[in-house]
């Protein structure tokens, strides 16, 4: 009888254990498939949104103020948004679909598209934004993604980056106005023309073998493509889209590899590598170097390094010395014909690469409108006003950039002029860093080489070398498709 | 040599016979369970437990009957659908904007896995419960009692104590270190990577990937490069920092040495600090603005480009002599250690014997270190074989022309990263990863089956 009983009791536990199971299978089948509307409109209320914001807007202040505005204006509805804080669960292609990761990021194009693709941030209502007709369309299109023939929007547009360039008002010539000012529009002709700035560069190594005029890391792709986009390069065909045709090595973009080379001969081998990237902070205090290029961001390093060469003053009048011989402007034009040394006088603009930084919302938040109202607030004129003064940053919006004024204004028009090309919203940008810094390597190390070993003699050297490039870039994408 | 080819075939033949006669002994097993065991005995078969109920073992009856089960309740509630996911990957697509769900192929792959691990352990559990089951039935036969539940826990720390200590273990073994390594080699059989990762669904591809690497045009040459450098690499500077830390032991053993102390401090230092400050130390040291360039061009003379795109042997033995600075002071330390216990009446006989101080190293100092040694250097070798930061540090970011991805001074482990993290081809990166770990195995099994630590083993003890 005992024994028959804990028989009994046995198989009922194990039956009821797999009743308990089939319902369980059932439900999660029943899951998949469920779709959602996400702006519907209806704020959540009593929500925290994690906002991923960069580290200068968090070390400078601005974004503290950010969120307390936020929140004070949406106190009554319970919305509070916060810092993510978070190193680890950042990347939300890998984290987002498991409940980990920001609602709110803020990143670069390349960044935030990479997870366009994977539909990991959510398409946004752009044309509702106060800011939709202030960003330039070219801004707008570094976030479209097409999904099933149609296109969406998935980012909103806040700043600009773009290389600039940055030299020591103090260390020009004492008579630049007479000998360096040709078209006496009061700015040194170096600063406005590379032509200058490679025969200036010549002169100043002439005078004293220790100092340089203008000074780069060649091999820093993302500084130096611009040559190569100035004389009709480009990454990829129909907007940076289509990966089957890469455009580095398109037109007349081999004069551009030919003014690098031309540059790098005027530096040092310090190029060749990242030295001067490096060093170019100290090396510009101490006046070794004239000029160099670097984003605007790093504006504040290059002036606590020259206040630092400013002995036996005070702090504030070292800073304020530094700020005044410290210019920070637009790069200069090129020559037509692509050649530092001839004597033509027709000169291009020179483009660069550049990035547009932006607010987006993750596909895996479980406040979207909460979040939407977060963006929209985060992109209002105050805000991004407010942004562009604390952190210097140059803003997408028009109205403020006009606002702001200087340098501001001038890498919106050249964004608009589209004189700044957007990095590639797609994944298989990765593929060109490292092929173009091969690339670059080998130019500015060819500048050192003896002549008989020379690789770059005719611009026809160039453009072979540049096509080798793109066929590295495309053998990676094809391969790794 | 005749006498080695009969004593092989002879083992062979033996091994053959030994097999033949396992496998005649489990059929006999198994024929005379089933004819002798009884009807609940049997039963167990199908519901664990019920032989031991039959034989009033109550507490063990219970505990198959748990087992059993939570192996239905695991198997139903998800061990089916992760064993059908293993074959699949997943059929629905994960779409986030609609909020579909959808199946995350990595994560089926996974659990796959680990439902096999679970079915293993089942298994062994299962078969246990039948073994013991018939055993209980000829002891009941016997006349003989079930041990009681007190006793047959007082067991598990006594003489099972091997059970309950190595358990545990073993299912954290199964978990953290199998299944991990299970899932690394599978990943080599499918097509993860590119743009082929969740939200997308991953499928099994065979063995495309290896052949891939093989027939490729753009793999294989570079592969077939890359193994070649690699191998050289291994066996220069497993040499280059054996011979170096033990030459450094063996001077700083020596009698006329002032200071021993002071000087082994140094090469310890090196050893303390972190590898890749090294390693960028010494990237600083040779770069273009680095402080042997400077003194070059204040001689007078021409900057080098040491690590450069052009300088594909001077980056080749700079990298052997930094990890040679990184690595001797280990083996210098461990020589000295071993050198410690060597016998001095040996080399005193040997001096009497009139041997010099080169035969005396060859003849008595290197067969005793390469004994006492040999697992060390082995893991030297595989270390070396798979040495990631000299190169990555050195230079990194360098793709040379001839190669796919990688430049001429990269390892396999290199390129494997550069294909797997820098540009998401895990697949291929599981593959290469295989391919270094049959050629590591493959080589340090032979040394090792070659080496006096394993055939000698009883020489110097």
């Amino acid at each position: 009888m005992k024994r028959k009983l804990v028989a009994m009791l046995l198989l009922s536990s194990m039956l009821l254990t797999t009743v308990g199971c089939a319902k369980k299978g059932e439900s999660v089948n029943a899951d998949k498939g469920k779709g959602a509307a996400v702006f519907d409109g209806k704020i959540e209320k009593n929500v925290t949104i994690h906002v991923l914001e960069n580290d200068t807007a968090i070390e400078k202040g601005y974004f503290k103020e950010l969120i307390e505005a936020f929140n004070e204006k949406y106190k009554s509805k319970g919305i509070k948004a916060v810092d993510a804080n978070m190193d680890q669960h950042s990347d939300l292609a890998k984290d987002g679909p498991y409940g980990y990761g920001p609602d709110v990021i803020y990143q670069a194009n390349d960044v935030i598209m990479k997870y366009a693709k994977g539909k990991h941030i959510l398409p946004l209502p752009v044309e509702q934004f106060d800011c939709y007709k202030q960003v330039p369309k070219v801004a707008w299109k570094a976030y479209e993604t097409k999904v099933d023939g149609k296109t969406y929007t998935c980012g909103v547009p806040v700043n600009v980056q773009a290389p600039m360039l940055y030299y020591r008002k103090d260390l020009l010539p004492a008579d630049w106005k007479e000998k360096w000012d040709e078209n006496k529009d009061n700015i040194p002709d170096m600063v406005q023309s590379w032509k200058k700035m490679y025969q200036f560069s010549v002169e100043r190594h002439k005078e004293d073998s220790t100092k340089y005029g203008y000074m780069k890391s060649i091999n820093d792709m993302y500084f130096t493509s611009g040559f190569l986009f100035s004389y009709g390069g480009y990454i990829f065909g129909k907007n940076n889209t289509d990966t089957s045709d890469v455009g580095l090595s398109a037109k007349n973009s081999a004069k551009g590899a030919r003014v690098v080379n031309q540059l790098a001969s005027v530096m040092n081998e310090d190029c060749i590598d990242d030295t001067i990237t490096t060093n170019a902070y100290s090396k510009l205090g101490d006046g070794s170097y004239f000029s160099t290029i670097s984003t605007p961001d790093v504006y504040s390093t290059f002036v606590e390094e020259l206040e630092k060469n400013y002995t036996g003053m005070s702090k504030s009048e070292a800073e304020k010395k530094a700020k005044e011989n410290l210019v920070m402007t637009t790069l200069p034009t090129l020559p037509a014909s692509g050649d530092l040394t001839d004597n033509s006088t027709k000169e291009i603009a020179c483009k660069s690469m550049g990035g547009v930084n932006a607010y987006a919302i993750s596909s895996y938040t479980k406040a979207p409108n909460a979040s939407l109202l977060f963006v929209k607030f985060a992109t209002e004129y105050k805000m991004i006003q407010k942004r562009a003064e604390m952190l210097g940053i140059a803003p997408a919006r028009k109205d403020v950039a006009e606002k702001v004024g200087g340098v501001s204004k001038q890498i919106y028009k050249n964004l608009d002029n589209n004189d700044i090309v957007l990095m590639p919203s797609i994944s298989a940008v990765s593929q060109i860093w490292t092929p173009g810094q091969t690339f670059f390597t080998d130019i500015a190390k060819d500048a050192y080489r003896k002549d008989s070993e020379k690789k770059y003699k005719e611009i026809g050297d160039y453009q072979k070398g540049l096509k080798e490039m793109c066929k590295q870039i495309e053998d990676a994408i094809t391969t790794l498709k | 040599m005749d006498n080695i080819v009969r004593n092989k075939n002879k083992f062979f033949k033996n091994n053959v016979t030994k097999k033949k006669k396992n496998k005649e002994t489990k059929t006999k097993k198994i024929t005379e369970f089933w004819k002798k065991s009884s009807n609940p005995v049997k039963a167990s078969l199908v519901l664990m437990g019920i032989g031991h109920l039959k034989y009033k073992c109550f507490y063990k009856a219970i505990i198959y009957f748990m087992v059993e089960a939570l192996m239905i309740t695991y198997m139903i509630s998800r061990g089916i659908d992760d064993v059908i996911g293993f074959f699949t990957l997943g059929v629905v697509k994960a779409d986030a904007w609609a909020r579909i769900e959808g199946d995350d192929s990595i994560i089926m792959l996974l659990m796959g896995i680990f439902s096999f691990i679970v079915i293993t352990l089942f298994v062994v559990i299962y078969i246990q419960c039948i073994k013991d089951a018939y055993r209980l039935q000829l002891d009941y036969e016997n006349g003989k009692k079930c041990k009681t539940f007190k006793k047959f826990i007082a067991d598990f720390f006594d003489t099972k104590f091997h059970v309950t200590a190595l358990s545990l273990p073993v299912i954290g073994v199964c978990i953290f270190n199998v299944l991990p390594i299970v899932f690394m080699i599978l990943i080599a059989f499918t097509n993860y990577g590119g743009t082929i990762v969740p939200p997308e669904l991953i499928d099994w591809v065979g063995v495309k990937n290896f052949q891939k690497l093989l027939v490729l045009s753009k793999f294989g040459p570079t592969f077939a490069k890359i193994l070649k450098w690699n191998l050289l690499w291994a066996v220069l500077s497993t040499t280059l920092n054996y011979f170096a830390g033990l030459g450094l032991a063996l001077l700083l053993n020596k009698k006329c040495v002032k200071g021993k102390a002071f000087w082994r401090a140094f090469p310890v230092l090196a050893y303390a600090i972190p590898g890749f400050i090294t390693l960028l130390a010494f990237k600083f040291l040779f770069s273009y603005g680095g402080p042997i360039n400077q003194i070059i061009v204040a001689q007078g003379g021409k900057a080098i480009g040491f690590l450069d795109l052009d300088a594909k042997i001077s980056s080749r033995i700079i990298g052997l002599f930094v990890n040679c600075w990184i690595s001797v002071p280990s083996i210098m330390l461990l020589a000295t250690g071993h050198l410690s216990n060597m016998d001095k009446t040996l080399f005193e006989a040997a001096k009497i014997d009139g041997a010099g101080r080169f035969a005396r190293f060859w003849k008595l100092t290197m067969p005793f270190m390469l004994f006492s040694t040999m697992p060390v250097l082995l893991g030297q070798f595989i270390g070396n074989f798979n040495n990631f930061g000299i190169f990555y540090f050195l230079r990194g970011g360098l793709y040379n022309k001839g190669y796919f991805l990688a430049s001429d001074t990269d390892l396999l482990i290199n390129w494997l990263y550069n294909l797997s993290i820098d540009n998401n081809y895990y697949c291929i990166g599981a593959a290469i990863s295989l391919v270094i770990f049959i050629i590591t195995s493959a080589i340090s099994l032979f040394i090792y089956v070659k080496s006096p630590s394993y055939r000698e083993e009883d020489t110097f003890q």
